[in-house]
């Protein structure tokens, strides 16, 4: 996505920026004070939207306990190793299509097409596969970041200037040589970017997975206290794992930019 | 944002997409014979000539087509409130700076947000219909639109600009005549955006709260023990998905023929 | 997509490898509908020490669906299956699928449907209204259509999803007779928003059927006959020790399921005689068969040998 031209033209505009900190102070503001209406008027069903005291109670009550890190570790790990099988993986099918024209184009679209159909309709197939535990998880979370990864890498690979790769081809470097010499460097960009598209849907299979069969993890949490009609703890779980989100996304989209490299 | 990472070669019907359909057979064939003699188990994988004998039983007897219209109307409702409020958001934000500059940050962090976790929210608010389907396709698809309405209305060519501003066009004239189209195409690459992230959403909520069109079906053949029957569901959805992107791809080219 | 099933594959091969090993024996099971007084059986037994005295670990993995508690305990990946609907057990097992019944799970069932409006007091009143069940085939669904024809009744059912689902469903007017499974809606019930319309047990049809059911690996069954031997009895002993009068039993379930312990009681008291959790037998099969076909979950009846196969209830001893 353009998030990240769009985050530097915004930087430029330092001068309005105490207007823009009003705008977003009132818009904040505003919504708060529409959902507390909202809880308060009756006109939805008054569980569901539960006042801000009590999503705000239920917050810290979340927070102060041991257990919610413990369930938060747990996906973390899952997600952790998802994006790691998922990358590489993705890496070493992306480096070989983009360079191969012949495989790429007798393989790449299956990849194409299979790469957005939604993931979460395979966990019946990885829970056969690969049991109740979190490797059954863990796949659907590989599955989902695999095909980001690898279409990213295999198009930043046939983008790759032509120049350097005769470069290489003049030094007489290895297959292996060229890998890490010239192409891993000169992609950063698309595998960063692969990466942090397959971070968040490795985030969204992994946790779904655990929606629908596990012990443990936050999705575990999230779907117990929905079924249990915890309403104002659901609503700080959901929140905790967007600012998480939304957090990790930007941290790995900052790592592709903190080199200073301009993205094209 | 996959699909747009590699806007490369489509398949085309040249010697290796062969090699490709080849490999998939092969690939079929030995699952086939590992199944039949039983180095894997087939109540974990069904044979593959299974799954195809399955396949005229899931479209009579399940109602697949009707399945498919359902899944296709809330794919497509979601895609109308997109396009209308995904733009009008966009050319909004592009007008009002201040806006763009407190809020546009804060869309792209939602295209980054695991929206569909948010599936048991959106069930307590719209209730287990149709609208919650629609509702979590439309807010999971929103941002792309948004932000690529940005994109193109700011990235209007200044020639094209300064030619309305010589000809004394009105600034809604110069918005309807020169922004606007001239934007199109960058729109319509958000509304594509918008239109797959809403498809993935759609199915993928139907198939957790095992209610609407083709999602469903797969939780309800699984639930049922019919797996090869699951697998041709699975299949099936594939091909629904692969058929959408292609259309979509095709509307697309047909929209900007320059490039 | 191969490549990331083999590189997963073998990645999780290592993680099973270096598993801790237990001075007891481990039973890995799947457990659909976390909280339920049925469901909190094997939880409770633990926490009193009761398997753990039969030499027994628990791990207890819960389910938001049967279909998801029946296909590990197909695929091996867990030894038994607990609360697994009848129909869909007879489905996998009429596919050739190694899955056997070691004993029912509930028997009748728990669950009851509410109103909102104060004017559908009995299912009588629901005549030209919705009634809520769960998903088509679900044992809900069976235990509206008994409703529907056994009181000659004209409401409508409307599948609605789970308690949650329903109870948003039934506050905001989108179906006018809701279901639920204790202890869920109770809390509800007592401040005066819903009240009960229904038992599934006011259906006769219900009352004689074993709706879900126990199940294991076929192949477990035949290897750790002796472990799921004791299993059996720790889960007896257990469900003597959920219905004693020692208090330690509320407190456990009420922290459980997050309830208060007064309702936590009512749910054990009021919903769930005894005789709805014993194991010993299936009942009903004569009503569930031909159900079983008319839903398509089996092709043909199931023959009196292959029930013989099916049905292996250890005997209580």
């Amino acid at each position: 996505m353009a998030t990240t031209d769009r985050l530097t033209r915004f930087v430029a505009a330092e001068p309005l920026v105490s207007h823009v900190t009003l705008l977003r102070i009132a818009i904040i503001l505003a919504v708060l004070a529409i959902w507390e209406f909202m809880a308060h008027s009756g006109l939805l069903y008054r569980d569901v939207v539960p006042s801000l005291f009590a999503i705000g109670k239920a917050l810290y009550d979340l927070l102060s306990h041991a257990d919610f890190y413990f369930n938060l570790g747990v996906t973390a790990a899952e997600i952790g190793t998802a994006l790691l099988i998922g990358g590489f993986s993705g890496l070493a099918v992306g480096i070989l299509l983009g360079a191969n024209r012949f495989l790429s184009k007798a393989f790449e679209p299956y990849l194409y097409y299979l790469g957005p159909t939604p993931k979460i309709i395979f966990f019946p197939i990885m829970i056969m596969w690969f049991g109740v535990g979190p490797s059954s998880k863990i796949a659907l979370g590989t599955l989902s970041c695999f095909f980001p990864v690898a279409l990213s890498v295999a198009a930043g690979m046939r983008q790759i200037d032509k120049v350097l790769i005769r470069v290489g081809q003049s030094f007489r470097a290895s297959t292996w040589q060229m890998i890490t010499k010239i192409y891993l460097p000169a992609m950063r960009h698309p595998i960063i970017n692969g990466i942090r598209l397959g971070l968040g849907v490795a985030l969204i299979g992994t946790l779904l997975a655990e929606t629908k069969l596990s012990n443990k993890g936050i999705g575990f949490l999230i779907i117990n206290a929905y079924s249990t009609f915890d309403m104002p703890r659901m609503y700080a779980m959901l929140i905790v794992l967007f600012v998480l989100a939304i957090g990790a996304n930007a941290l790995v989209g900052r790592l592709g930019d903190l080199e200073g490299i301009k993205r094209t | 944002m996959t699909i747009a990472a590699a806007r490369q070669p489509g398949p085309r019907f040249v010697p290796p997409a062969l090699v490709g359909v080849a490999a998939l057979l092969v690939a079929l064939l030995i699952m086939e014979l590992l199944i039949q003699f039983n180095f894997v188990s087939r109540f974990i994988v069904p044979p593959p000539s299974e799954i195809i004998g399955s396949f005229g039983r899931v479209i009579v007897e399940e109602h697949v087509f009707s399945r498919f219209l359902l899944t296709l109307g809330e794919c497509l409702t979601a895609g109308v409130m997109l396009t209308v409020f995904g733009i009008a958001g966009g050319v909004l934000m592009h007008r009002i700076k201040l806006l763009q500059q407190a809020c546009e940050t804060w869309v792209a962090a939602m295209a980054a947000a695991p929206v569909v976790l948010a599936y048991p929210l959106f069930m307590v608010i719209f209730g287990r219909n149709a609208w919650t389907i629609i509702m979590m396709g439309f807010f999971a698809a929103l941002p792309p639109v948004i932000l690529k309405t940005i994109e193109g209305m700011a990235n209007t060519r200044k020639v094209l600009v300064n030619v309305g501003r010589s000809f004394n066009l009105t600034p809604t004239q110069q918005f309807w005549k020169i922004m606007f189209p001239a934007a199109l195409p960058t729109i319509f690459v958000g509304v594509r955006l918008g239109l797959i992230f809403a498809l993935i959403n759609i199915v993928g909520v139907e198939f957790l709260i095992n209610y609407g069109g083709l999602g469903q079906l797969i939780n309800d053949l699984a639930e049922r023990y019919d797996l090869a029957g699951t697998y041709a569901a699975i299949c099936f959805v594939i091909l629904v998905s692969v058929l959408f992107f292609m259309t979509l791809e095709k509307a697309e080219r047909w929209l900007r023929p320059i490039d | 997509m191969k490549h990331v099933v083999g590189l997963a594959a073998a990645a999780i091969a290592m993680a099973t490898l270096t598993a801790p090993a237990a001075a007891d024996d481990l039973v890995k099971m799947t457990i659909g509908q976390r909280g339920n007084w049925d469901t909190s059986i094997t939880h409770l037994g633990e926490k009193a020490g009761i398997f753990k005295r039969h030499g027994l670990q628990l791990e207890m993995i819960y389910t938001s669906g049967s279909g998801e508690t029946l296909q590990p305990v197909i695929s091996g990946s867990v030894d038994l299956g607990l609360a697994v609907g009848t129909l869909g057990a007879m489905a996998a097992y009429s596919k050739g699928a190694p899955v056997r019944i070691i004993g029912a799970q509930a028997t009748g069932a728990a669950d009851y449907w509410y109103a909102k409006n104060p004017a559908i007091k009995t299912l009588k009143d629901t005549n030209g209204h919705t009634i809520a069940f769960s998903t088509n085939g679900s044992s809900t669904h069976s235990v509206v259509r008994a409703f529907i024809d056994e009181f000659k009744l004209t409401a409508k059912p409307q599948p609605t999803g789970n308690p949650s689902a329903t109870l948003t469903a039934v506050m905001t007017d989108q179906v006018d007779v809701g279901w639920a499974a204790p202890p869920f809606g109770l809390k509800e019930m007592e401040e005066g928003k819903i009240h009960i319309v229904a038992r599934a047990t006011d259906a006769t049809l219900v009352r004689g059927q074993t709706i879900r059911v126990l199940v294991a690996n076929a192949d477990a069954l035949v290897k750790r006959k002796e472990v799921i031997d004791r299993f059996m009895k720790a889960y007896r002993e257990s469900i003597d020790y959920l219905y004693s009068s020692n208090p330690q039993v509320m407190k456990d379930y009420a922290e459980f399921a997050r309830v208060s312990e007064p309702l936590a009681k009512r749910v054990r008291d009021e919903f769930f005689p005894k005789s709805l959790v014993n194991p010993d037998q299936i009942h009903g099969l004569e009503t569930l068969i031909p159900e079983a076909v008319n839903l398509k979950f089996i092709p043909t009846p199931l023959t009196k040998e292959q029930i013989a196969e099916l049905i292996q209830i250890l005997p209580r001893k």
